[in-house]
């Protein structure tokens, strides 16, 4: 949709002359009581609107409805003509509200009959509105400025609704005309301004209002283009209901709006609180919200139907009763602001009222053949009403692969609590225009600048960490990502410190791996040489931060102490484990089934695994979350495992060869290489690799006795 | 998007081709060939799609049936561009599709958004040489000005049936790879379907958006809080496996070749950064805000098939500063932490969204709107039902007033506040004797107010000024309901 088409600006006239005081001769009885009450009263007599009454409330109606579905970019300016002109508004988006527009127009006030008819013309006003027209929107002003040498791409176009009596359809030319003129003339001075912009397309629409009961002097006529600018169309339309029935078709067609109407809603009569009766609300929001029923050809089939007037269509669709309050994200392909035909209604507000608490509605779309799809969804968000448009189409991401089946779905000891906990931190809150940091950064900048402190070290999984398990680092955790620390967060982090320095005296566990299948684990010393190792990371990560940064670094260095001889045991380590999956891995039977019941088994499988991981530079030796018995049986890196294996039936062959090859395996000690190969190929060297802490670990652990 | 692949089957295709000095091909064999390179191409970079075959000549069959309504739709034609001649042939069938009824409308356009493509087993030169290749323009103008014809260049062989059906690949086919990052944590992934281009305004900004590789995560925001947000499109964010070179070896999917299964067995073993998102997000109920482009923005979630498959989803929002009016402009939205009171409050009681509009829409505003007879019944019958409770229902009885004076001043209606003034005259008058006295002089008091504001005078008929209560002798019990 373009911004800048002619809805972006509507300028309406409203007549203001003499003859607009005239009685629309409608009449309306406010004298209702009484009729039931006292016998002897005389009834008063009924009121009846005035032309100008019946057209100041058709043109509001057309404005709240605009304003509830387009609260910004659709601008009006509200034009009243007589002897002089009265603008009441400006093109600001400030203006543009219904409140504002009855202020200024009960300062107007009704037309004065006794005002001289020769000095007063409508004219006035339409002169007023091309100019007004001509005078450049902030949003055609921003647009302009963002463009720069494409300024030209924004167009200048708008419509002109003029309420008026008019003499004749002669007088009626007379009026086009004069528009038609004013517009040529008014874009000659625009040419040369900066604050105004010719007009490029103008639609003017002639709505003729006259009296109940009497014959109109002017013929209603489509629309015409008078000149390549400008287009004109004629409404003659009784005053009263007729007036304000033309107004909603015009918003409609105006503004591409549709209609729906709700249909069952439940509502708890006044009277019988017991009973509950079905009512029905009509809604008028963008066309759009129903294009799946044009896009799919059936917009007659989801229960549309032609309505009085004979020229608009509602589409029906059926009130759902909400039954849990749950949040869900449903996948929604649009959402319009909708606003209600008959907004002061009782079912009007209790729809709306219902919904601006809080609830959301599912609606159904009627089917012939009686099945249920519900295609759309009422709710509000900050006071303001939306109809979304769900998805009922299927899709084409219908029974896609699940993530535990992709890259990394196979890992089991993510800190999910940890990664939810940081997320609560990242959450993000509006802040106002004018706010901006000393670094000229805007708030979602800063936004992104934090998660990027925040991760400078962040490990993945359980057991790729040690600090990160201990409640004893917290403190000193979330300060360090900080971007400014005070003195006394520093003193926290140090009292952390203390308190490790602490615990390492007392020889407190460490929540690194305890030993399952594998004996006790990494000694005490060595487990806290890994998490000061880890702490000093961390901090590490920010001591380019600021000073302060620098002085927690300090302290843990000067606290943590450095075993001289750890290089050697560490060579040491890694030879023995060598030797230890040799032996294991030759003599292991490839069926993983049985394998919790043989702990020896388990043993092997475990060291398998483990191999394995180290071949991708893995560690994951959690003995807290192992991997879960209900998988699907594991493929095997060897060599000599089918690859058919996950695939269905083995073949007689593929038997066959693997008894063989098993059997031969057994008779010799394979090559260290060919048993860590990938498809058959071995890296050379991989222990380059292996300087980090968390590697040494696994080592390490198999030098305890 | 699914693909449909037409594949030619008139005897016009075993035409030979003649190669000089190889064995001799058919057009239908270069067909075959062009189309294997398609089909290997999805199955390897891009296993998601949907794809069915039908083969026509005079007649059609359906070889592969589609068993599910889709919205979009690619439709691959592979032809020699030899249309046939007399009923039922392309020429016949397109100078005639102006005459056809209802129930036998031409194919085209398609009632659903569309692509076509068509593959011509043939060069240009020759199609051209007849009216073969205006005939299938005028089925792409059908279709909106959707899709392209490609033709071969050069001889037809081999190479240049595979150079065509390449461009068709890189023009349809190819995956989007990009790097989700959340700060210093990142993943590889494959974002499939792929994003298309996208135009908002094509009069303002004729340029299509294209989203970025690099998708970097704002933030974070409670499911409750984006709230169903309407979405341009949905996909897939799956993570990939990279290898040293560079090439992709797979998302990790179970039917995979002999030689990539080792390495996916790996790539499953080694932590994600998608699988770790994911999981948070699922449990955590939360959404995490993306950057697509300059002024785009989109959701990533967790989204459940089934209660055992769940997968990690990126929606896009349109294009713009503020696609979801409940959270503002996009760009203003930032650490929570920042805030000097933490707007989710100390114990996430509280949120910072929706944002509130300026100005309250109609329905949340007791505007009045007389346009039916009855509303006006209605507000009129409020005043009264109130003035019969006097002096209890003094406050309701001038709130209702007023607003009724307000609207009556603004829509220029005086006559309606005489009427309404000689309603509340007579209702001074009958008035029963167990009346408490306060309630006539209330009465009394309204009236003649509304008369005067009937009269226009600047004095009384300001829109902004009020009708206050009297303050009488008798107010004492009535003081508790004073305005």
């Amino acid at each position: 949709m373009r911004i800048f088409s002619v809805s972006h600006k509507t300028a309406f006239v409203v007549d203001h002359c003499p003859y607009m005081a005239e009685s629309s001769r409608q009449l309306i009885e406010c004298d209702m009581l009484t009729k039931s009450r006292s016998q002897g009263v005389i009834p008063l007599a009924p009121v009846s609107k005035s032309l100008w009454t019946c057209a100041i409330e058709c043109s509001m109606e057309y404005c709240r409805i605009l304003y509830d579905v387009y609260p910004t970019k659709k601008l009006v300016n509200y034009i009243v003509s007589d002897s002089e002109v009265h603008i009441l508004n400006s093109w600001k988006q400030e203006n543009q509200n219904t409140q504002e527009l009855m202020t200024a127009l009960a300062a107007v006030g009704p037309p004065n009959p006794r005002q001289d008819p020769e000095c007063c013309s409508v004219l006035h006003g339409l002169v007023a509105a091309v100019e007004s027209l001509c005078k450049i929107t902030e949003y055609q002003h921003e647009s302009r400025t963002t463009l720069m040498d494409t300024a030209d791409r924004v167009a200048n176009r708008g419509r002109i609704i003029c309420l008026t009596n008019a003499k004749s359809d002669t007088h009626v030319r007379m009026l086009e005309d004069c528009v038609l003129e004013t517009i040529q003339e008014q874009n000659k001075r625009a040419a040369g301004s900066d604050r105004l912009m010719p007009i490029q397309q103008c639609e003017l629409v002639l709505v003729h209002i006259y009296p109940q009961g009497e014959e109109t002097l002017v013929s209603d006529r489509q629309k015409k283009e008078l000149s390549s600018v400008l287009s004109s169309e004629v409404h003659s339309v009784r005053a009263g209901r007729y007036l304000a029935g033309k107004l909603n078709v015009l918003v409609q067609q105006h503004f591409d709006l549709a209609s729906t109407t709700i249909t069952n809603i439940p509502m708890k009569e006044e009277q019988h609180a017991n009973t509950s009766a079905n009512y029905d609300v009509e809604l008028l929001h963008h066309r759009d919200a129903h294009i799946e029923f044009i896009k799919s050809g059936d917009l007659h089939m989801a229960g549309s139907t032609s309505r009085d007037s004979g020229l608009k269509e509602t589409v029906t669709l059926k009130w759902c009763t909400p039954r849990t309050n749950s949040v869900e994200l449903h996948y929604c392909t649009g959402a319009y602001r909708i606003s209600p035909v008959d907004v002061n209604s009782r079912p009007s507000s209790c729809l709306t009222n219902f919904l601006l608490n809080g609830r959301s509605v599912l609606l159904e779309q009627p089917r012939k053949s009686g099945s249920k799809v519900i295609s759309h969804m009422l709710s509000s968000h900050g006071g303001e009403i939306f109809l979304h448009v769900l998805n009922s189409t299927r899709s084409t991401l219908e029974d896609p692969p699940s993530i535990s089946e992709g890259c990394g779905g196979r890992v089991t000891d993510y800190r999910i609590t940890d990664f939810g906990e940081f997320m609560r931190e990242n959450r993000l809150t509006p802040f106002p225009e004018s706010m901006v940091d000393a670094a000229c950064r805007t708030p979602v900048e800063r936004a992104k600048f934090q998660l990027e402190r925040h991760t400078r070290y962040w490990p993945m999984i359980i057991s790729q960490t040690t600090i990160f398990n201990m409640q004893a680092v917290v403190p000193l955790a979330n300060l360090i990502v900080k971007d400014t620390l005070t003195d006394e967060d520093v003193l926290t982090c140090q009292k952390t410190v203390y308190n490790l320095v602490d615990m390492e005296r007392k020889s407190d566990p460490l929540p690194i791996s305890t030993a399952g299948s594998r004996g006790k684990g990494p000694k005490r010393d060595e487990q806290y040489r890994i998490m000061w190792n880890e702490l000093e990371t961390l901090v590490k990560a920010h001591v380019g931060t600021s000073e302060r940064h620098q002085r927690v670094l300090d302290c843990i260095s000067a606290c943590r102490s450095k075993p001289p001889e750890e290089e050697e045991r560490k060579k040491r380590g890694r030879k023995r484990e060598d030797k230890e999956d040799k032996t294991e891995k030759n003599g292991k039977d490839t069926e993983e089934k049985g394998w919790t019941t043989d702990s020896e088994r388990l043993k092997g499988v475990m060291e398998r695994e483990k191999d394995e991981q180290s071949e991708c530079e893995i560690i994951k030796d959690s003995p807290d979350s192992p991997e879960p018995l209900n998988k699907k049986p594991r493929l095997a890196t060897e060599e000599q495992q089918p690859p058919e294996k996950s695939k269905g039936p083995v073949s007689l062959l593929t038997l066959w060869t693997n008894r063989i090859t098993q059997a031969n395996s057994r008779k010799h000690q394979e090559f260290a290489g060919r048993l860590s190969s990938v498809n058959s190929k071995a890296e050379l060297y991989q222990h380059l690799k292996e300087e980090n802490g968390c590697v040494d670990l696994i080592f390490l652990s198999h030098c305890v006795p | 998007m699914p693909t449909v692949v037409l594949l030619d089957s008139s005897l016009s295709m075993t035409r030979p081709v003649s190669v000089e000095g190889s064995e001799e091909f058919q057009r239908k064999n270069l067909a075959v060939h062009g189309m294997t390179m398609l089909f290997e191409h999805m199955a390897t970079n891009y296993r998601l799609e949907f794809t069915s075959l039908v083969a026509f000549s005079s007649l059609w069959e359906l070889l592969v049936p589609f068993s599910r309504d889709y919205n979009t739709l690619q439709v691959v034609l592979v032809t020699d561009g030899a249309l046939g001649i007399g009923r039922g042939s392309l020429r016949h069938s397109l100078q005639t599709v102006k005459q056809r009824v209802d129930d036998k409308k031409f194919p085209l356009p398609f009632p659903f958004p569309s692509k076509l493509y068509v593959m011509c087993i043939a060069n240009a030169e020759e199609l051209q040489a007849t009216d073969s290749m205006d005939n299938l323009e005028q089925l792409i103008n059908l279709n909106g000005g959707e899709g392209q014809i490609y033709t071969m260049e050069g001889p037809l062989c081999l190479k240049s049936v595979q150079s065509m059906f390449g461009k068709l690949i890189d023009q349809a086919y190819s995956p989007f790879h990009a790097v989700l990052r959340c700060g210093n944590l990142t993943s590889d992934v494959q974002v499939f379907p792929r994003p298309e281009p996208v135009t908002i305004d094509e009069e303002v900004d004729p340029i299509p958006k294209t989203v970025q590789t690099d998708l970097e995560i704002v933030g974070f925001i409670e499911i409750g809080d984006i709230s169903s947000p309407p979405v341009l499109s949905r996909h897939l964010v799956l993570p990939i496996a990279v290898s040293k070179e560079g090439d992709e070896i797979g998302t990790g999917a179970t039917d995979d070749t002999e030689e990539e299964t080792s390495t996916n067995q790996m790539a499953g073993k080694s932590p994600n950064f998608c699988v770790l998102l994911h999981g948070s997000l699922k449990v955590e109920g939360m959404v995490a805000l993306v950057q697509l482009g300059p002024d785009w923005f989109g959701m990533l979630y967790s989204q459940a098939d089934s209660k055992k498959k769940s997968n990690l989803m990126m929606s896009l929002f349109d294009p713009g500063s503020e696609p979801l009016p409940w959270l503002g402009r996009m760009s203003q939205l930032g650490p929570a932490s920042d805030a000097a009171e933490n707007p989710y409050g100390e114990d996430d009681s509280k949120s910072p969204f929706p944002i509130q509009p300026k100005h309250k829409r109609s329905y949340a505003q007791n505007v009045t709107v007389w346009i039916k007879a009855s509303g006006l019944q209605t507000d009129v019958q409020k005043i009264l039902r109130n003035a019969k409770k006097l002096p209890e229902k003094t406050q309701t009885f001038y709130k209702e007033l007023n607003r009724l004076r307000k609207a009556a001043l603004a829509f220029g209606f005086w006559e309606l506040l005489k009427s309404v003034a000689e309603l509340l005259e007579r209702e001074c008058t009958l008035l029963p004797d167990s009346a408490h006295p306060d309630a006539a002089f209330q009465l009394s008091h309204a009236a003649q107010q509304l008369k005067l504001a009937s009269s226009g005078d600047s004095k009384y008929a300001a829109f902004e000024q009020n009708i206050t209560p009297m303050l009488t002798d008798f107010s004492g019990g009535g003081g508790a309901d004073r305005i």
